[in-house]
C-alpha cells in the first residue's frame, strides 16, 4: 500500500517537473520577448583618425523619447531626441553638436527611398519615380552626414527608416510634447532602448583587393606586351557601416568595371580579335582613405608588370552624369600620352553625343591625402588618369558612398553610357582604330553592353554596405566579386592587406532598437494608493460582517493593550 | 519602476485572499490546513483537467468559437466541481464548523487557481518595460474568481454536506452552482463567439460574482435557519 502511493507520488512529481521546467523557461524568456515594437538601427559609424574621436562613441541606449517639439529649456541629457530627416532642422543639429550640449541620444528617422532594402520602394526604377522633393532631402542628408561624420559626439546617434511603427510611436511622442510635459521617468510616455555592450576596436581589419588579368596575343617578335589597367574602388564609407552601400560611389565604377571586363574577354577568346595589349583589371579597397588599398596592391605587384603598364584608367562614380564627363590627370595636358588617352575618349564622346572634359590636378608628395585613384598610380609615375562625373576633387571622406548615395539617384543608362565610351576608347587604342569610324560595341550586336548585366551588380552593389573594416576577409560579397571576375578573366587572385594607417574603427555598426511604452512613476504610486485602499475596505468590509464592528475598533486597540502586557 | 508595477499587480492579485484569510473568522479557527489541503487538492485537480483536455481536444488553429469543443471544455470543466466535492467532503479536517469549512476549502482553491494561472504571466509580463492594462485586470479577474470560488464552495456545501435544507432551494441551488461551474465556459464564449474585449470580460466577471456572492450568501443564510 505504502509502496503503490509512494509509487503514485513519484508519477506526480515526474509530471510536475515538466512544469518547473516551462516555469523557468518563462522566466529566461521574459527578458527578450516583451517589447513592443522591435526596430532595426544602424549606428553612427566611430573610427578614430590618429587617435582623435570621431563620430558616436556610445552605443547603449535607455532613455525616454522625445520629438523636436520638445518643451524649451527642459533638460535633454536624459532624453532620446527623435529626428525625422523630413523635419530636420539642420542649424539646430549643427548648434547642438558644436555647443557639445548634454544628450540622452539621437535617432534619425530617414524616408523609405535610402533604405536598399526596400523592395517596393523603386529598387530598378530610375529617378523619375522619386517623391517630390526628394532632392532637398538628398542635400540634407549629405549635409547632416558630413556633419556627423566629422563630429565627436558623446552620445549613441542612430539611423532608422521611417515605417508604420515608427512613425506611430513619434506622433504618440509629439502629441505629448505638444501638451508641454516632457516625457521623463513621471509622466511616462515612450522609452527606446538598445542593449549592446560598448563598442570595441575592430582589430586588424583587412582590406582585400581582387586583381584579373588578359593577356594579349604575343607575337614572336615581342618581348613584352604593354598593358592596360582598370581600376575602380569598391569599397565605401558612411555615416553608418550598416547602411553606405554607395551605389555611384563608387558602386557605378565597379559595375562599369565588371562590364568592360566582360566584354573586352569576349574579344581575348577568339585569338583573332585579342589585341596586342595585356588587360589588367584591378578592384581596389580602400579608396575613401586615400587609396590605401590601391597604394598597397600597386606596391605589391610585380615590378615588370608595373613598369609595363602603359596607362590606367580610374573608374570612379559613373552612375548619375547626364552629359558631361571628365578626366582627371596629374600630369599636364600637355603630355602626349594624356593627350592622346584625351584625343581617344573625346573622339567616341563626340559619337555618343557626350562632352568630355580634362581637368588637371598636380599632386603633392609630401600632402598625404590623396583625392583621385591614379594619383596613387601617378606617385610611382605610371600614367593614369580618372573618369569621374565629378568636376573636383572630393575632401577626405566626401563622396565615398555614404546613407546619402542610394540606388535611387543612380541611373543604370549612365553606367551603361560609361562603359560604351570607356569600353570603346580602350578597343580603338588597342586595335588601333583610332581615326576610323567604327563601332566595336555597337548596339544589338553580340558585343554590345548588356544593359541587364550592369542593372543587375548595380542592384546587388546598392544592396551590400562595404565599409572595408566592416567586411570580412571571406565575406560572400567579396568572393562574389571574385567568382565573377574569375568568370571573364585569368589569373585572378586576391590580396588581403592588413588596413593600417591613421584610421581605427569600432564595431556594434547594427542593433536592435526596443520602444516600450511605459507608464510613469506616479501611476504606480497612485495604483498602490488604490489598491492599498481597496484592500484596507475589503477588510474593515469583512472583519464588520463577520465579526462585527467592535471587533474591528478592537483591532485597532490591540497594539497598544500588548504594549502594556509586555511592559 | 517595473518592478513596482509587478508589486502593484500582485498585491491585486493575491492581497485579497490574505485579507480575507486575516479579516473572517478563518484566522482565529487556524484553519490555514485545510485552505493548504484544499489547495493540493486543486493542483491535482487541474493535473486531471489537463490531462483530460489535452486528450480529449484538438488544438484550435484558428481562435473562433466551436460550440462542440466548448462543450467539451465545459464538461472538462466539471472536473473541478468534482475535485471541490472530494476537498468538502472526503478530506478529514480538523473541527471547524461547516460555516468555515466552505470557506477554508473556496480560499485556497481560489489562491491555488491564482498562483497556478496568474504568478507565471505576471512573473513574465508585468516586469517588462511596457506597459499593458493587462495584468490589472488579470488581477481584478483573480478577485472575481476568488468570489466564484467561494461561492461555489458554499454552494457545494449547501449540496453535499446539508441535509437538512428547504426543499423549495434545492434547485435554485443547482442553477445557481451549475451557472457558476460553467463560468469559465461563459467568459470564454464572451471573449471568442462574441468577440468581446478583455476589460468587458472582466467587467461582466465582477458584476457576475458579485450577484452570484449575493444570491448564495443569502441561500446559504436562508438554509441556516431552522425552518423545518
Amino acid at each position: 500500500m505504502a509502496a503503490s502511493k509512494r509509487a503514485r507520488d513519484r508519477h506526480v512529481m515526474d509530471s510536475v517537473y515538466p512544469v518547473i521546467e516551462l516555469l523557468f523557461l518563462l522566466i529566461a524568456c521574459s527578458e527578450l520577448c516583451d517589447a513592443a515594437t522591435v526596430v532595426d538601427v544602424y549606428r553612427l559609424i566611430q573610427y578614430d583618425i590618429s587617435g582623435v574621436p570621431f563620430g558616436s562613441r556610445l552605443a547603449g541606449l535607455n532613455h525616454h523619447a522625445a520629438s523636436m517639439h520638445f518643451p524649451p529649456s527642459s533638460d535633454l541629457s536624459r532624453t532620446v531626441l527623435i529626428i525625422p530627416l523630413r523635419e530636420l532642422n539642420i542649424s539646430f543639429v549643427k548648434e547642438y553638436i558644436s555647443q557639445r550640449q548634454p544628450l540622452g541620444g539621437l535617432l534619425f528617422l530617414l524616408p523609405q527611398m535610402f533604405n536598399y532594402e526596400n523592395k517596393g520602394g523603386g529598387g530598378g526604377v530610375d529617378s523619375n519615380h522619386l517623391e517630390h522633393g526628394s532632392e532637398e532631402l538628398r542635400n540634407v542628408l549629405n549635409e547632416l552626414e558630413q556633419l556627423l561624420i566629422h563630429s565627436n559626439i558623446p552620445y549613441p546617434v542612430y539611423f532608422t527608416f521611417e515605417d508604420g511603427d515608427t512613425e506611430a510611436v513619434l506622433a504618440d511622442i509629439k502629441r505629448n510634447d505638444a501638451t508641454g510635459q516632457p516625457a521623463t521617468a513621471t509622466t511616462g510616455g515612450y522609452k527606446l532602448v538598445v542593449s549592446v555592450s560598448e563598442p570595441k576596436k575592430i582589430v586588424s581589419p583587412t582590406i582585400t583587393n581582387i586583381q584579373g588579368w588578359l593577356p594579349g596575343l604575343k607575337t614572336d617578335g615581342d618581348n613584352q606586351l604593354p598593358t592596360i589597367a582598370i581600376v575602380a574602388s569598391y569599397d565605401t564609407f558612411g555615416a553608418s557601416p550598416g547602411l553606405s552601400v554607395g551605389s555611384d560611389s563608387n558602386g557605378s565604377g565597379a559595375v562599369a568595371l565588371l562590364e568592360i571586363a566582360r566584354l573586352f574577354s569576349i574579344l581575348y577568346s577568339n585569338p583573332n580579335t585579342r589585341g596586342r595589349y595585356n588587360l589588367l583589371f584591378g578592384l581596389t579597397s580602400g579608396g575613401p582613405y586615400n587609396y590605401n588599398g590601391t597604394q598597397k596592391w600597386l606596391r605589391s605587384v610585380d615590378q615588370r608588370l608595373r613598369e609595363s603598364i602603359d596607362y590606367a584608367i580610374c573608374l570612379n562614380s559613373v552612375g548619375s552624369w547626364d552629359n558631361e564627363l571628365w578626366i582627371h590627370v596629374s600630369k599636364p595636358p600637355e603630355n602626349a600620352y594624356i593627350k592622346q588617352i584625351f584625343e581617344g575618349f573625346s573622339n567616341v564622346a563626340e559619337e555618343l553625343g557626350v562632352k568630355v572634359g580634362l581637368k588637371h590636378k598636380k599632386i603633392n608628395i609630401s600632402n598625404p591625402r590623396v583625392a583621385w585613384e591614379h594619383e596613387q598610380f601617378s606617385k610611382l609615375r605610371v600614367t593614369a588618369a580618372t573618369i569621374s562625373e565629378l568636376s573636383a576633387a572630393p575632401e577626405l571622406l566626401e563622396r565615398t558612398g555614404g546613407i546619402v548615395d542610394s540606388r535611387n539617384f543612380v541611373n543604370e543608362t549612365s553606367v551603361i553610357k560609361s562603359v560604351k565610351l570607356i569600353a570603346e576608347s580602350l578597343a580603338r587604342h588597342i586595335y588601333g582604330f583610332q581615326e576610323k569610324n567604327i563601332q566595336i560595341f555597337a548596339d544589338n550586336s553580340s558585343l554590345a553592353v548588356n544593359s541587364f548585366y550592369v542593372k543587375s551588380w548595380l542592384e546587388l552593389l546598392s544592396r551590400t554596405p562595404r565599409v572595408a573594416p566592416f567586411l570580412p576577409k571571406n565575406d560572400p560579397f567579396i568572393l562574389a566579386l571574385k567568382k565573377e571576375l574569375e568568370d571573364h578573366t585569368h589569373e585572378v587572385n586576391m590580396q588581403h592587406e592588413v588596413f593600417d594607417g591613421m584610421f581605427t574603427f569600432y564595431d556594434s555598426s547594427k542593433a536592435k532598437l526596443n520602444i516600450y511604452q511605459v507608464a510613469s512613476v506616479t501611476f504606480d504610486l497612485l495604483l498602490l494608493l488604490v489598491l492599498g485602499s481597496y484592500l484596507i475596505v475589503l477588510f474593515s468590509i469583512l472583519v464588520i460582517s463577520t465579526r462585527g464592528l467592535d471587533d474591528l475598533i478592537s483591532l485597532f486597540r490591540r497594539p497598544p493593550s500588548r504594549k502594556v502586557k509586555t511592559a | 519602476m517595473t518592478l513596482f508595477h509587478f508589486f502593484n499587480c500582485a498585491i491585486l492579485t493575491f492581497g485579497p485572499h490574505a485579507v480575507y484569510y486575516s479579516a473572517t473568522p478563518l484566522s482565529e479557527y487556524d484553519t490555514l490546513g485545510t485552505s493548504i489541503k484544499s489547495a493540493i487538492v486543486y493542483l491535482v485537480t487541474a493535473l486531471v483537467k489537463l490531462v483530460c483536455l489535452a486528450t480529449f481536444l484538438k488544438v484550435s488553429e484558428t481562435d473562433h468559437f466551436d460550440p462542440y469543443q466548448e462543450a467539451l471544455k465545459a464538461l472538462i470543466g466539471f472536473v473541478d466541481v468534482a475535485g471541490l466535492y472530494f476537498a468538502l467532503t472526503q478530506l478529514t479536517h480538523r473541527n471547524i464548523s461547516q460555516n468555515h469549512k466552505f470557506q477554508a476549502v473556496g480560499l485556497g482553491w481560489a489562491f491555488a487557481d491564482s498562483v497556478l494561472h496568474r504568478l507565471a504571466p505576471l512573473w513574465v509580463g508585468a516586469r517588462g518595460l511596457e506597459f499593458t492594462w493587462d495584468f490589472i485586470l488579470q488581477g481584478l479577474e483573480a478577485n472575481a474568481n476568488l468570489v466564484f470560488s467561494i461561492s461555489l464552495a458554499a454552494l457545494g456545501s449547501l449540496m453535499w454536506l446539508r441535509k437538512n435544507k428547504p426543499k423549495t432551494l434545492i434547485p435554485i441551488i443547482y442553477v445557481c452552482a451549475v451557472i457558476v461551474a460553467t463560468m469559465p465556459s461563459i467568459t470564454s464564449y464572451l471573449k471568442r463567439g462574441l468577440g468581446w474585449h478583455f476589460p468587458e470580460v472582466v467587467g461582466f466577471q465582477l458584476s457576475i460574482s458579485l450577484v452570484m456572492a449575493l444570491i448564495s450568501c443569502q441561500l446559504f443564510s436562508a438554509c441556516q435557519r431552522p425552518s423545518y
